[in-house]
Order: structure tokens, then sequence, then C-alpha cells
């Protein structure tokens, strides 16, 4: 919840501007002496939500080297810029939220700052590291990745859920569940892969994969003499990523499936999906 | 016996030697301008992110044909950028037969049976802005659009279903969520004997927490 600023704060700040000779006419104020009854009602019941959830002892400083950094109402394009911070001013950061971060200046204003805007500025470890290479570097160290893909195994339509993490630049481990709700019956699948690609920094990434898990299948319970089944599962698939983002990326792949149901039978599934994925 | 050579080359090593020590002893000319190195202290900045939502619902789920009853669920989302958002959800509902049965052809085994959905999807910021509280107080909002498939199992069937739906999310603050949201969950069913698509309107009031 953010306040909605006052009139003699808004003097305050016009004199501010005046004595460092700011321009004035981007502001988004609203003119007002009191918060109404109504007001100090909801600040009552939502004050706890305003609490901060975690209390933050030593928070990171930037310091400002551009002209000035925009501060906006909210985290997005779209949002007003109400207030700025100037070059060679430290600003507090508070959180991050996508591509936003929410800073507190010297003048004790809180606001949202692009990340576009805060790699301009430098860190206090020193001069010469920008805060741009600070976040190269926390993207970089990003192993962790969720994903979820739809596509159709055999012709039935097939819902997966993956987990993974990075071992070595070229080498993934991955753990996915899936599940296909067809018309006869419904197969759950899990199964651990090793994922290799060939060229982990190009923007549209290829990949081959190997896997093996498990696989049950169980028939509609209106079908006659159904029976389930249970096996041993193993998967070759091939694929294509293509990233979105540094974080969130879109992929396609194509894989078989080779259900082991007894010694002496085995049955293979083609899978085609797509879906997204995103590095946390 | 002595080798006249190997006596030599000992006093030429042991001239060499006493050489050497000698310079060592010479004190080391001091530098022009001494190195002043102060070390700064380089760490990384640990910036703390709030991404991903976790939450709670409560709504009404409405299942063609039979009613609707309450629902309740679970939510899990990852805020990619500002525009776009990916979630799971989780939701149990009960579906009852009880109109079926008053006319004496019950469909289930008995007359409440349970219910449960599970989606992935995908979340689009359609509409971000701000809501005012009286004069004084402004939180952040956004009516979002969501999509996605999943599985609706009920009556021991699993049903390939598809979702599109909704809402608006408040923010009262940074790390808090309400939102308001409408979808409808589609599947085909061949439980009343045609197989069609069902639509199963569900209404929510959900909070979340970012993490």
């Amino acid at each position: 919840m953010r306040r909605v600023h006052a009139g003699h704060e808004y003097v305050d700040e016009l004199r501010f501007s005046v004595r460092k000779g700011t321009a004035e006419g981007s502001r988004h104020d609203t003119h007002k002496d009191k918060p109404s009854r109504f007001a100090e009602w909801c600040v009552c019941v939502l004050v706890a939500f305003a609490l901060p959830a975690f209390a933050d002892e030593s928070r990171e400083r930037v310091l400002v080297a551009d002209p000035y950094l925009e501060l906006h109402t909210g985290p997005g394009r779209a949002y007003p810029i109400f207030d700025i911070a100037e070059r060679g001013e430290r600003v507090e950061i508070l959180v991050r939220h996508t591509d936003w971060f929410k800073v507190r200046t010297a003048r004790e204003k809180e606001g949202w700052v692009s990340r576009a805007q805060m790699e301009a500025t430098l860190t206090d470890a020193g001069e010469k590291k920008t805060f741009r290479d600070v976040l190269l570097d926390d993207y970089l160290s990003r192993r962790m990745e969720i994903g979820f893909a739809f596509g159709s195994l055999n012709h039935d339509p097939l819902l997966s859920a993956y987990t993974g993490y990075r071992l070595h630049e070229n080498i993934d481990v991955e753990l996915t569940i899936a599940q296909s709700a067809g018309d006869f019956s419904t197969t759950s699948l899990y199964y651990v892969s090793i994922v290799s690609q060939p060229f982990p920094d190009s923007r549209w990434s290829p990949f081959l994969a190997l896997g093996a898990g498990r696989f049950t299948n169980v028939p509609k319970a209106t079908l006659v003499s159904a029976i389930e089944t249970k096996g041993g599962l193993a998967n070759a698939a091939i694929g294509l990523r293509y990233y979105v983002t540094r974080q969130f990326f879109v992929r396609v792949e194509a894989k078989k499936h080779v259900a082991l149901i007894d010694y002496n039978r085995t049955d293979d599934f083609t899978e085609l999906s797509a879906g997204a994925a995103f590095f946390f | 016996m002595t080798n006249p050579v190997l006596l030599s080359l000992l006093m030429v090593t042991a001239s060499t030697l006493a050489a050497s020590a000698a310079q060592a002893a010479e004190p080391i000319p001091e530098p022009v301008i001494p190195a002043q190195v102060d070390r700064r202290d380089v760490h990384i900045p640990k910036i703390r992110a709030n991404d991903v939502e976790v939450g709670a619902f409560v709504g009404i789920l409405s299942v063609q044909n039979f009613g609707a009853t309450r629902s309740a669920g679970l939510r899990l989302g990852y805020h990619v950028t500002e525009d776009f958002f990916l979630e799971g959800t989780y939701g149990r509902s009960k579906v009852s037969d009880q109109s079926y049965r008053q006319l004496g052809i019950p469909i289930f085994s008995s007359e409440e049976i349970p219910l449960s959905y599970y989606y992935l999807s995908v979340g689009w910021n359609l509409f971000p802005g701000e809501v005012f509280l009286g004069k004084g107080w402004a939180m952040t909002s956004a009516v979002y659009l969501v999509g996605g498939v999943g599985n609706v199992n009920f009556n021991k069937e699993n049903h390939t279903a598809f979702n599109v739906g909704i809402g608006i999310r408040v923010l009262p603050s940074d790390w808090f969520s309400m939102r308001f949201e409408m979808r409808d969950q589609m599947f085909t069913s061949d439980l009343l004997g045609k197989n069609e698509l069902k639509h199963n309107f569900e209404m929510t009031l959900g909070a979340a927490a970012y993490f």
C-alpha cells in the first residue's frame, strides 16, 4: 500500500526541486490535507499487511551514476514516475520483483526502478563493478529450472512437469512427471533424464535426452476386463529450446518411450510436446 | 691424493657463496612512493526477490449437469516478467447427483463424490494499474487473463481439461496479494451417454504471499 502524496509534502518537494533546479512537469500527486475517515479505517485494517515480511538487517546500496533514476509508483513500465534519485546519490535496494527493483532514496522516498536503469548504477563493492555485472553473475549462478509442457502421447493428450538441475555447462539432470488421460485409460509416467545441450550459450539451443523411469496405466472403470499395467520405462528425446529472456524459455521436443511391460513384452509410444520453463 | 681440479672447483664455489652472502646483507632501497594497499570488501549483493507467489483460495464450482458446490485449493505461481506469470493450481470440490436420485436414476455410487483438479497455466497481466482507497492510499493491481491445461478427476476417471479465466489481483503490500477470479474449466465427458464438452464455471476469492 502506497501513500498518495499529501499537499504539504508536495510543497516541501517543490522547494527542494527548485533548490536543485530540477523539472517539475511530470509529477503525479494528489493535493490533499488529510486522509478521509474511510482511508484511516482501511489503514487500521491493512497496516498489518504493510509491515515488512522479513526484517533485512543489511540492505544493499548502489550509487547512481546516470543523471538520475526514475522512481515509479509500481513495478511496471506504465506506472507513473513520481520522484527521482540524482547522480551521486546512494539508494538502498529493498526488494526485486521480476525486472523491477524497489529502492529507498536518501530522502526516504520508496519507488520502483527498472532493471535497465539499475544496471547503470555502481555497487558499493567497487566503483569499477557496475550493478549490471552483479545481475549477470546472479543469472549465471542459477542452476535450478522448472517447466511444464503439453502435447500428445500416441494421440492422447499429455501433460508433464519437470524440474532440472544444471550439473555442468552442457549437462542437465531432469526429473519429469507426466499424465495422459486418454479415451480408454490414464497413463502416469515418471522418469529421470540426462540432457545434453551442445550449444548452451545459443539462443536457439538444441538438446538430446536419455531417460529411465516407471509408468502406470489404469483403464477406465467402465471398460470390460480392464487390468492395471505397471512397468519400467526408457526413453530418448530430441528437442529445441528458445530463450525468450535470460531466465525464461520455451521448448519443443519429440520423445520415444519404450514401456517394459514384462520379460518378453515391450511397447513403444511417441510423445510430441511443447512447453515453457524458467530458471530460479 | 687430492685432486687439484676438484680442490680449485670447491674454492670457486666457496668464494661465489661468500659473495652472494655479502650481497644479501646489503639493505634494499626504500620505494619512492610507498604502496598503500587498501583492499575493498568485494561481495555480491543478495537482493531479496519476490517472484514466487504461494496462495490459497475458496470459491464455488459449478459442474455442468451436477449443480454448484464449494471448492478450495492452492496456487503456486512464478512471475517471469511484469507481464507474464506461470501458475500451478490444485483444487478440490464435490459433485452431487441429488437431482438425478430424486428421479430415481443415480449416476454415482453415492450421492456426493469428491472431485479434484489441477492445472498448469500461463497468465498475462492485461491491465496493470492502481486501486485507490479513499483519497489517501493506493495499491497496485492488475486485471489478468489466465489459461492452461490440466486434469479433472471425479467418479474415478481422469479428464484432460482446459481452463480460461479472468481475474483481478490487488497488492496491499509488496509481499501480499488478494484476488478475485472467474474461470471456465472445460473437459469432454460421456458420463450421461453422449460424449460432449462440459463447461464448469468457478468463482474464487484468494490470498497469497510472495517469496
